[in-house]
């Protein structure tokens, strides 16, 4: 019995596709499962990345490592791009690689024009 | 008029008469002419952020490596246009890499690639390969399994890709921990370099460059190399450095200690004269840090002048394409120029775009 129901528009679309490959009789359905980073699954060796960017949370851009800021940049704003595309500091500035790929297109220097860069609310 | 025609002839010759290539944000090489002191041409590049470049051993193309997509962009020096592009990823899967190098034919290029599937609500992050692209049909070709005692060393992420390929193509050198040295048909270990106890006495553990990991300077000549490198005594186990010139053709490798390490030092920029070169020592962290430009005479292996620098909490150290000037750039828009045989600052060039980590090329 499944215990589970699409409440949203995206959550429909999930259980349909899920259900598509099913129907194709796809050998392996659970592979198709969705997976959920509590979810004790004893064959799996590999942690589960989860879709976003990066789980760096380490200090560097508000204080240094120290808990200060004479390890930051000077002005802080030299650090926008470095931080930005390798997506480092994923909480403290946009997702490059997946969701904000064109978020420096505006402005080409941080630390003269970082007022043109745009708001980005997750 | 004949007497300021050289005036402007010498006081160019002094700038440098040569160009720099500088990857940029959002997209694009920043093409700098040292003489004029500005920008000439800047380059669009088609598949993103530049995070590498690369001189080929001829000097004739530029490879560029690009992060959004994880592309890779041929740059013919001499019309300074984009001769090639593509990028690894597909809809589902991403290749992400981190440098690496194309042979001296110019058809393959050799790093280590990690794939990453997309699945319905996570990414499946697949072991390290090491990686045979072919730049004329675009796409991967050959993978190696990287053994799990090589991907499980410290940088093995950033700097698992550090190769420099033989002049002939047939071996890759991989600068790590050890120098090992592989075929570069199937990556197969052929030779291996133990830098824990090196052939000279008093040393162990060498590690290659001075900041973020090995620092190859090529001399001008294919195969030749020199470095800093750091060390330990086994006794007291103080650190000391000095530098190393090796042969890639011979696997030679000549160690001439120096002195005691500093907390850090920044590229090893060799003249084109090869009689001297200049590295930035750094002591101290964060409110303490304090830098020194550190002036050498390679034909005596001495450190012949130092000078207290600003530095910067990120930079890199470049050098002109004369060996006359020194410049600091990188986490910014600006490059800081210093004369080499004084140390002392001159000027500051405003690029009015910032430039990213992926290094620089210099080209007389």
């Amino acid at each position: 019995m499944k215990h589970m129901r699409a409440l949203n528009k995206k959550a429909a679309r999930i259980s349909g596709y899920v259900a598509a490959q099913t129907a194709d009789a796809v050998p392996d359905a659970v592979a198709l499962d969705v997976v959920a980073l509590q979810d004790p699954r004893p064959t799996q060796t590999r942690p589960h990345v989860p879709t976003g960017c990066a789980l760096m949370f380490s200090p560097g851009w508000e204080v240094d490592s120290a808990g200060g800021t004479a390890g930051l940049c000077q002005p802080v704003e030299r650090d926008i791009y470095d931080c930005f595309v390798s997506c480092y500091w994923p909480a403290q500035v946009p997702d490059h690689l997946n969701n904000s790929p064109d978020w420096a297109s505006k402005c080409a220097a941080a630390t003269k024009d970082w007022r043109n860069l745009d708001l980005i609310f997750p | 008029m004949r007497r300021l025609a050289v005036l402007f002839t010498v006081f160019a010759g002094l700038a440098g008469a040569g160009t720099l290539y500088l990857p940029a944000y959002p997209a694009s090489v920043l093409v700098f002419d040292e003489g004029k002191g500005q920008i000439v041409d800047k380059i669009p590049l088609e598949t993103g952020t530049p995070m590498s470049i690369k001189l080929s051993p001829d000097r004739k193309l530029i490879y560029v490596t690009t992060i959004d997509h994880n592309g890779i962009e041929v740059i013919d020096v001499a019309t300074r246009k984009v001769i090639n592009h593509f990028v690894l990823n597909t809809p589902t899967k991403q290749y992400r890499f981190w440098g690496g190098a194309a042979d001296p034919s110019g058809r393959f290029y050799y790093t280590v690639t990690k794939e990453i599937d997309l699945d319905l609500n996570r990414f499946e992050v697949h072991k390290p390969m090491y990686t045979i692209i072919d730049l004329q049909q675009q796409k991967i070709v050959k993978t190696f399994e990287v053994p799990k005692e090589v991907s499980d060393a410290r940088d093995f992420d950033y700097a698992g890709a550090a190769f420099q390929i033989s002049p002939d193509g047939k071996y890759i050198y991989k600068f790590g921990e050890n120098i090992t040295i592989l075929q570069s048909s199937d990556f197969k270990e052929v030779d291996k370099i133990d830098l824990a106890k090196p052939e000279f006495p008093g040393m162990q553990n060498v590690h290659f460059g001075g900041g973020f990991g090995p620092d190859l300077d090529l001399l001008n000549e294919p195969g030749q190399h020199i470095s800093l490198f750091n060390s330990e005594d086994p006794i007291v186990h103080s650190k000391v450095f000095g530098l190393a010139r090796f042969d890639l053709s011979t696997r030679q490798i000549d160690f001439s200690p120096i002195g005691p390490s500093p907390n850090g030092m920044s590229e090893f920029q060799v003249t084109p004269d090869k009689k001297a070169a200049y590295t930035v020592a750094i002591t101290g962290i964060h409110g303490t840090k304090s830098c020194e430009f550190w002036a050498f005479d390679l034909d005596n292996d001495q450190v012949t002048k130092k000078a207290p620098v600003p530095c910067r909490t990120r930079f890199t150290l470049g050098i002109s394409s004369n060996g006359k000037k020194l410049y600091i750039y990188g986490a910014g828009f600006d490059i800081e120029v210093y004369d080499a045989a004084t140390l002392k600052y001159e000027k500051t060039y405003d690029l009015n775009t910032d430039v990213t980590y992926a290094g620089i090329v210099v080209l007389p």
